[in-house]
């Protein structure tokens, strides 16, 4: 009996000493790879990896009260027909054509204090009509739509001559306008310059940026009030977001309101620019973005109040559009006129809007 | 008669012959291994070939070699050949991760071929030095996207962000993105960079020359001068180079753009599942060709005059062939 169990002993004891050293040889010379040093990217966790999203609120509102006035808008819609009005259509280059929703921050606050809001869109059919040989020019359907507006806020650029008399007779009448271009206007639209020269604005080519100090993209520029600044149209804006922005100015001095912030540069030079993106004569307000205007941009920075401010800019003009009786020839020319004397309708309008 | 027969045990002097031989045939035996086992085991460089558009596809290639790379000892010093214009962010993340640790492990210098810009920068980011050739391409430190736009609401997701969202929000995480790059970049080189975070931010691409200056490359050197510097920096003494090829190698994918986005395209004449949309990209655009200018390259029947025009198929095909130029 001791036998076995000496034996038994021995085979346990053999065996554990076999795999054992086994277990012990293939532990030490174990090849494996050595265990992943761990690596902190602290820039992928710090408190500024993210950025804010919140889109925000707007709050547009006017606070002048004045008799109802009708503000003209052309978002630059082409007239849609067989023959396109420009030939540049042709090719697929349209206006910077803006979206109803686009002006609604505008629009709303213009209807909710009792205003008119009229949207110029080409008759194509109207366009093409002939005018008979010998027979003088009337009006452009632009014209017909401005001798009724007191005010006129424009998204596009390229008017041919006519238009640009009416539009030129409409601010010395008392109008106000608002153009609101864009950085790209200059690379698809023919004839800016006319418009510009018309109202005595300019624009530079190129767009502002600001890699510093940005609205979620180094093109989303901040622009604050110069200390020359019409307090009519800033009051309330210590900041306004100007999407895609470029500069603008006039020729009379002193016009300047809002100009980008510091650290702010220009697409052309590559050198920091503090040339105003939003500028005002007696009538005209010409500011080098139009995305501001859209419910979105609406709500980020100050704009909610430049926007506001603006409707008020729009509604405190000093024009009275000839209604009913009024003292032109309904099929008048529209050349140059009188200020004063806008471009009459070829069929009065019964609008009672007038202020 | 038996004092005359052999004896059958042997001498002494005959023990330490058997000894002797016995030793020298399992010391032959042996040698190699000891031999293997002396010598010095970190005697290569590898060359990690990064090239073409960034992609999943090499990304998984080139974190599988590094990893094999830092598990093998006889690998002592890593180059990463590069000539990509950068492409999809999470594969150009995971490669910069993949660098980064074998950096900690072992030298890595990357060597610029032509091009190694946004996501291609970013991958090669974390390697000890950067060797460019004098007209090698580098930088483009930034997010390509197009601009959010808000769109009619559309009736059947289950929730406002799941088709559409909120213009504000994509500008939002289209910046947050940017910035995950531009952050880890200065990270990495904001000591090297000779401007500012904004200035980086610009994404501008420079050439060699200019980049050695500027802090966005160390060294102006080939291939072969940036793989003996890490063979140096490694006291690595003779060493052989071990190259990984990596990705798909088949000319494919290729990057194009279109008005609005950059695509991979997987084959010539690709179907549906061979065109991948790659959405928002670490891409240098200028170095993806858009899809309008390859196509009239690759178009077979231009017009290349009419005269041909009114004969007929054969007319048609002689026309092709001689080159059409009749009219």
């Amino acid at each position: 009996m001791s036998d076995v169990r000496t034996l038994a002993a021995a085979f346990v004891v053999t065996l554990a000493t076999i795999t054992g050293g086994a277990a012990l040889t293939g532990f030490v010379t174990a090849d494996g790879a050595a265990p992943a040093p761990e690596i902190q990217n602290e820039h992928y966790v710090d408190g500024d990896a993210v950025a804010n999203d919140t889109p925000g609120q707007a709050d547009v509102e006017m606070e002048t009260a004045t008799r109802s006035q009708t503000v003209l808008v052309d978002p630059g819609v082409e007239p849609t027909g067989a023959v396109p009005v420009s030939p540049l259509a042709l090719l697929g280059f349209g206006g910077p054509s803006v979206a109803d929703r686009d002006v609604r921050p505008l629009a709303n606050a213009l209807i909710e204090n009792g205003h008119d809001v009229d949207v110029y869109v080409p008759d194509p059919e109207q366009q093409r009509r002939a005018v008979p040989p010998g027979a003088e020019q009337g009006p452009t359907q632009l014209g017909e739509r401005l001798a009724e507006a007191d005010a006129f806020v424009t998204f596009r650029t390229d008017y041919d001559e006519a238009e640009l008399d009416e539009i030129e007779s409409f601010a010395e009448s008392g109008g106000h306008v608002v153009v609101a271009t864009e950085p790209d206007a200059a690379f698809d639209q023919p004839g800016a310059v006319g418009l510009d020269a018309t109202l005595d604005v300019t624009t530079e080519p190129g767009y502002v940026y600001n890699m510093e100090e940005n609205d979620l993209n180094y093109q989303r520029v901040y622009a604050e009030p110069t200390e020359e600044s019409d307090a009519a149209l800033t009051e309330g804006v210590d900041r306004a977001v100007l999407p895609s922005a470029t500069p603008v100015g006039t020729t009379i001095a002193g016009s300047d309101v809002l100009r980008p912030v510091e650290g702010s540069e220009l697409s052309t030079t590559r050198a920091s620019t503090e040339a105003p993106l939003l500028v005002r004569t007696d009538g005209v307000v010409m500011v080098g973005d139009s995305d501001f205007l859209s419910p979105e941009n609406a709500a980020r920075a100050d704009n909610d109040a430049l926007i506001g401010n603006l409707a008020d800019f729009l509604v405190t003009n000093d024009r009275t559009p000839p209604g009913p009786g009024g003292q032109q020839s309904p099929t008048g020319p529209t050349g140059p006129t009188e200020p004063g004397q806008p471009s009459e309708p070829q069929q009065p309008s019964g609008n009672e809007t007038t202020g | 008669m038996s004092t005359n027969q052999p004896s059958t045990v042997l001498t002494s002097r005959q023990q330490l012959a058997v000894v002797v031989v016995a030793a020298a045939v399992v010391g032959a035996v042996l040698a190699p291994s000891v031999y293997a086992a002396t010598n010095d085991p970190d005697d290569t460089v590898a060359v990690v070939e990064i090239e073409g558009p960034v992609t999943s596809a090499l990304a998984d290639d080139v974190e599988s070699e590094l990893a094999d790379i830092r598990a093998n000892d006889s690998v002592g010093a890593v180059v990463l050949k590069l000539d990509t214009p950068g492409g999809a962010p999470v594969a150009s993340e995971r490669m910069y991760k993949a660098v980064q640790r074998t950096s900690e492990q072992m030298t890595v210098i990357a060597s610029v071929q032509s091009i190694s810009a946004s996501g291609g920068y970013y991958a090669m980011a974390p390697a000890d030095e950067i060797y460019v050739l004098p007209t090698s391409t580098v930088g483009s430190i930034g997010l390509n996207a197009p601009a959010p736009q808000t769109t009619a609401p559309v009736q059947g997701p289950s929730g406002p962000d799941k088709a559409g969202g909120n213009e504000i929000q994509a500008w939002a995480e289209q910046q947050t993105l940017a910035d995950t790059f531009v952050d880890a970049m200065m990270a990495e080189r904001g000591d090297e960079f000779q401007m500012p975070r904004e200035e980086v931010a610009q994404a501008d691409v420079y050439l060699g020359t200019e980049a050695v200056q500027n802090g966005y490359a160390d060294e102006i050197g080939s291939l072969n001068e940036a793989i003996h510097a890490a063979a140096t920096e490694e006291n690595l003494g003779e060493y052989e180079v071990d190259t990984r090829e990596t990705g798909p190698d088949i000319g494919f994918p290729i990057l194009l753009r279109t008005d609005t986005q950059v695509v991979a395209v997987h084959a010539n004449d690709p179907g549906y599942g061979e065109v991948e949309p790659m959405g928002l990209t670490y891409v240098h655009l200028e170095a993806v060709p858009h899809v309008d200018t390859v196509e009239r390259f690759s178009e077979s029947d231009l017009d290349r005059g009419g005269s041909a025009a009114d004969t007929g198929a054969t007319g048609n095909e002689t026309a092709r062939l001689t080159g059409g130029v009749g009219a």
